[in-house]
């Protein structure tokens, strides 16, 4: 008897290959003595697939093929059990249904990754990996995300935001307040997207605009702050619950173009014609090349972030670090991250397989403590109620 | 052959069916014990078997004198009576019968039966006879299907244990740990279950599920993959019960939590009970495990010598508790478990909570979990309903709510309980206990006088009921200004108030209306 994990990826979001990705990699990780592994595919619209091919990532490649050999699902709750049920019925044939036992989302930006499909598990009160509602939805939006680091006290970059309507009705003045309060050079960036999807440096005025424009077009919310000149990249994963986590030896990213690109992430080697490897494969260096001192600087800070937005499982924070005077800023944060940062923590000792157990064992924990808390009251308070002719009469409460 | 001989057969194995739905209601209520049920048959049934047999004896003379038409009018009118109070009783019944498949096969054996009934009544001369009776008299139908149904029933839970027994066995890192004891089996079960939760995937079996049948059911419907540690209620009437669960669950870790004179009819002897919880030990020694039991309960500190662990409030047990007080907080103490010390607070009230507490705690920190998460898990555990439960009450007055309490020992425990609640003003509200036969003036004596005791006021319900406490509370030195007596809950509640503040406390013992706090 295995606990099945289901693991859900892809999605409607940009970064739906960039979780393809993640999501293959997990999949081979998991301790098959332990587990046993459903994949699920959730297409750019929303299908749910599943089937053996789903495990190899060659497969991809000829995605309308790969769902021809697969089966369309859907989940429902049944009595105890959270079930996963084919929507074709094949007349004669006997219906299956699988049991789901806990949820493994490998999925990356909006419309995924930031709540939807944890308040998707919720509703269904199956355990879930990671990150819950809350804390999802917090780290997608990087403007409430540094609300949050603020209200914490917890070192982070002063921003600007605004709304897609607000700028192309006051462009001028917007961009007036930003020249004032910001200064260049400056970074322009869509609240919710992962992955340095439009993000771009702008150093004078003149670039302003088409920079907005670009993160307009990825995003209702902008968010301006200020570009570091002397910076540093500095990334570092955390593992745990907000009542205990720990915190991964720090990694420094290689820059190509200034700013780290989509392309540097996640395309880095598929140009060679090799397959893509994601995360796992970007030019960095681990540890980062940084003093102890520095680095356990990062690392606390890292914890009490994670513990700030009551992250789950594992996440990867950000940082950035002005050389000039050498201070930390939290830059962002992956709730879900690229590779589940595992190489992150290959390099602090703990290997793949346990990586995804501890986050499994994570996720039943969290299951745990809902159970202990009363959610429903069990006595039917409607037992008395009836309409009658003159409307509603309440039972005596 | 008449027809209408033919038809009052049937109407009256019609109405032999109808009947069998409230008779098969108390069997499973009885658990199927054909003795329980008896036992049930015949002190509700007397009445009605005078009936059941007059009206028998003249159907069957109607149908001998040839008399078809008149004694298919009885059958008729019969059966017309028997549906109705059978859907009367089973919309009004408390606990109504549950359709499960047992109930669906006997439904079956007593359809088939019946058909046989009015098929040899017709083709058998003078069988019909057995056909009236039978119909007439459901408990001896009842009787027929359930002893018919037997060897089917043997082979279907021969089988459902047999799948228990595999899926425990297809879990090869679960930990089963078995409870069990004439009293606190399911508090301890419960408060074990939570603590244990805040390291590891638990499941418990529910409500009080404590037959070899109740745990097969947990075990093929409730345990996960996931799952880590089973906690499984055992429960026993006779000798060799206990064993019987174990054979199944295969426990690793045991916990007896007291020994004591519970179903002596069918024990016989309090050494029998002893006897029977501690079949527990061969099976948690074999599985290499630890046993644990509460040596505060009398019959087990007779026998210290075993080789078990000994939880309760001796510092000369293993694990121990010290330190007791209750307040607005509810109850705190300390365990100590070898050289450490928790301090531990709870709304649970009581020194039985405080006992069961204790054994769980010795047990799931033998089991790894850290003393912080005992502590945490110790401090939300939630006491049921009416039993001993603080709540708030009127004009910011705290009220202990012990309204389900019957058990004479437990309610002078909730009375001293009261007294502990130092600094505040202590008023207990009580109309006493009932149905306690011949000792139940001795009870509310001493009720009586433990509430003079511990109390600041007692306001006691009803005049002649509360009349032995009263008597009690006139020995003693209490003063009889504080002593009320209310002729109604209301009454009480009116007395009440005159001086509930926020430094008073009332505890509710016993009997109360359920709606009081409307």
């Amino acid at each position: 008897m295995k606990t099945n994990v289901a693991v859900f990826y892809g999605c409607r979001s940009v970064e739906h290959e960039v979780s393809i990705i993640s999501a293959v990699q997990a999949m081979r990780a998991i301790d098959r003595d332990k587990y046993a592994v459903t994949p699920v595919y959730v297409t750019k619209n929303g299908e749910m697939y599943t089937g053996d091919s789903l495990f190899t990532i060659e497969e991809y490649r000829n995605l309308p093929e790969l769902l021809k050999k697969s089966k369309k699902v859907y989940f429902v709750r049944e009595g105890d059990n959270v079930l996963m049920r084919d929507i074709e019925k094949k007349p004669f044939k006997k219906d299956v249904a699988t049991v789901i036992d806990v949820a493994f989302p490998v999925v990356h930006g909006t419309n995924c990754e930031d709540g939807t499909i944890q308040g998707f598990f919720e509703y269904l009160n199956l355990p879930y990996v990671g990150c819950d509602i809350i804390s999802s939805a917090v780290g997608m939006d990087k403007a409430v995300f540094k609300d949050v680091l603020k209200n914490a006290g917890l070192p982070t970059l002063d921003c600007i935001t605004f709304r897609a309507r607000e700028y192309v009705a006051e462009k001028e003045a917007i961009c007036k307040k930003i020249a004032k309060e910001v200064g260049f050079p400056l970074i322009v960036k869509p609240v919710n997207l992962g992955s340095s999807v439009g993000i771009t440096k702008v150093n004078t005025e003149n670039e302003l605009d088409s920079a907005i424009m670009l993160a307009i077009s990825f995003a209702d919310k902008v968010l301006v702050e200020k570009a570091i000149t002397s910076l540093r990249e500095i990334n570092c994963s955390v593992l745990g619950n907000a009542d205990e986590c720990e915190a991964s030896v720090c990694e420094e990213p290689f820059m190509n173009d200034e700013i780290l690109s989509y392309e540097d992430k996640y395309m880095g080697n598929s140009k060679n014609g090799g397959q893509s490897k994601g995360m796992a494969s970007l030019g960095r260096k681990i540890p980062a090349d940084l003093s102890e001192e520095k680095s356990n600087e990062i690392r606390a800070l890292a914890c009490k972030i994670f513990k700030a937005i009551g992250a789950n499982g594992v996440v990867r924070i950000d940082f950035m670090i002005d050389t000039s005077t050498d201070t930390v800023y939290a830059n962002e944060i992956n709730t879900i991250p690229g590779s589940l940062a595992f190489y992150l923590w290959e390099a602090t000792g703990v290997k793949y397989t346990e990586l995804i157990n501890r986050m499994i064992d994570l996720a039943f924990r969290r299951q745990r403590g809902r159970e202990n808390i009363t959610y429903t009251i069990d006595t039917n308070i409607l037992s008395g109620v009836s309409f009658g002719t003159k409307g509603a009469k309440g039972a005596k409460m | 052959m008449d027809i209408f001989f033919i038809l009052a057969l049937i109407f009256i194995a019609a109405s032999g069916l109808c009947s069998i739905v409230r008779q098969y209601q108390m069997l499973q209520q009885n658990s199927y014990y054909i003795s329980r049920y008896l036992k049930w048959v015949f002190p509700f049934y007397r009445t009605r078997l005078i009936f059941d047999v007059i009206f028998a004896l003249g159907a069957s003379a109607l149908l001998f004198f040839k008399l078809n038409i008149p004694a298919f009018i009885l059958a008729v009118i019969i059966f017309g009576f028997r549906l109705n109070t059978a859907i009367k009783t089973q919309k009004k019944s408390v606990k109504a019968l549950a359709l499960t498949a047992r109930v669906k096969r006997l439904f079956v054996t007593a359809f088939l039966a019946a058909a046989g009934l009015v098929v040899l009544g017709v083709f058998v001369p003078y069988t019909y006879l057995i056909s009236v009776f039978a119909g007439m008299l459901s408990p001896l139908l009842t009787l027929i299907c359930r002893i018919l149904n037997s060897p089917i029933e043997a082979l279907v839970n021969a089988w459902y244990i047999n799948d228990a027994k595999r899926i425990i066995k297809a879990h090869k890192d679960l930990i089963v740990i078995g409870v069990t004891g004439s009293y606190g089996k399911t508090t301890t079960k419960f408060i074990l279950t939570r603590i244990l939760s805040e390291k590891f995937n638990v499941m418990c079996t529910p409500h009080s599920f404590n037959t070899p049948m109740g745990v097969v059911r947990t075990i093929r419907t409730m345990l996960k993959p996931q799952t880590q540690i089973f906690v499984c209620e055992m429960g026993a009437k006779e000798v060799g019960n206990i064993n019987e669960v174990c054979v199944i669950a295969k426990p690793h870790h045991g916990m007896i939590t007291s020994v004591g004179p519970q179903h002596l009819e069918t024990f016989k002897s309090i050494e029998n009970v002893y006897k029977t919880k501690f079949e527990l030990e061969e099976h948690v020694k074999k599985a290499g495990g630890m046993l644990f039991a509460n040596g505060d309960s009398a019959e087990i500190s007779r026998q210290l010598d075993r080789d078990c662990k000994i939880y309760g409030t001796s510092p000369n047990f293993e694990y121990y508790a010290d330190n007791i007080s209750y307040g607005k907080f509810g109850s705190s103490f300390t365990v100590h478990i070898k050289d450490i010390e928790i301090d531990l607070t709870t709304k649970l009230l009581g020194l039985h909570s405080i006992i069961d507490i204790i054994g769980a705690v010795a047990l799931a920190y033998e089991l790894g979990v850290s003393p912080d998460d005992i502590k945490y898990a110790v401090a939300s555990l939630k006491p049921a309903e009416h039993r001993l439960e603080m709540k708030p009450f009127n004009k910011g007055s705290l009220l202990i709510d012990d309204a389900y309490n019957s058990n004479p020992e437990g309610c002078l425990e909730a009375v001293r309980v009261l007294g502990s609640f130092d600094g505040m003003k202590k008023v207990v509200v009580t109309p006493g206990l009932i149905e306690l036969g011949e000792k139940e003036y001795e009870c509310n004596f001493n009720l009586g006088l433990e509430a003079a005791k511990n109390a600041d006021i007692i306001i006691l319900v009803g005049i002649n009921r509360s009349k032995p406490m009263a008597d009690a509370v006139k020995t003693t030195d209490f003063p009889q200004e504080n002593l009320y007596i209310a002729a109604s809950f209301k009454e009480a509640m009116d007395i009440y108030n005159r001086f509930a503040d926020g430094n008073t406390v009332v505890l509710f013992e016993n009997d109360l209306p359920d709606n009081y706090l409307n």
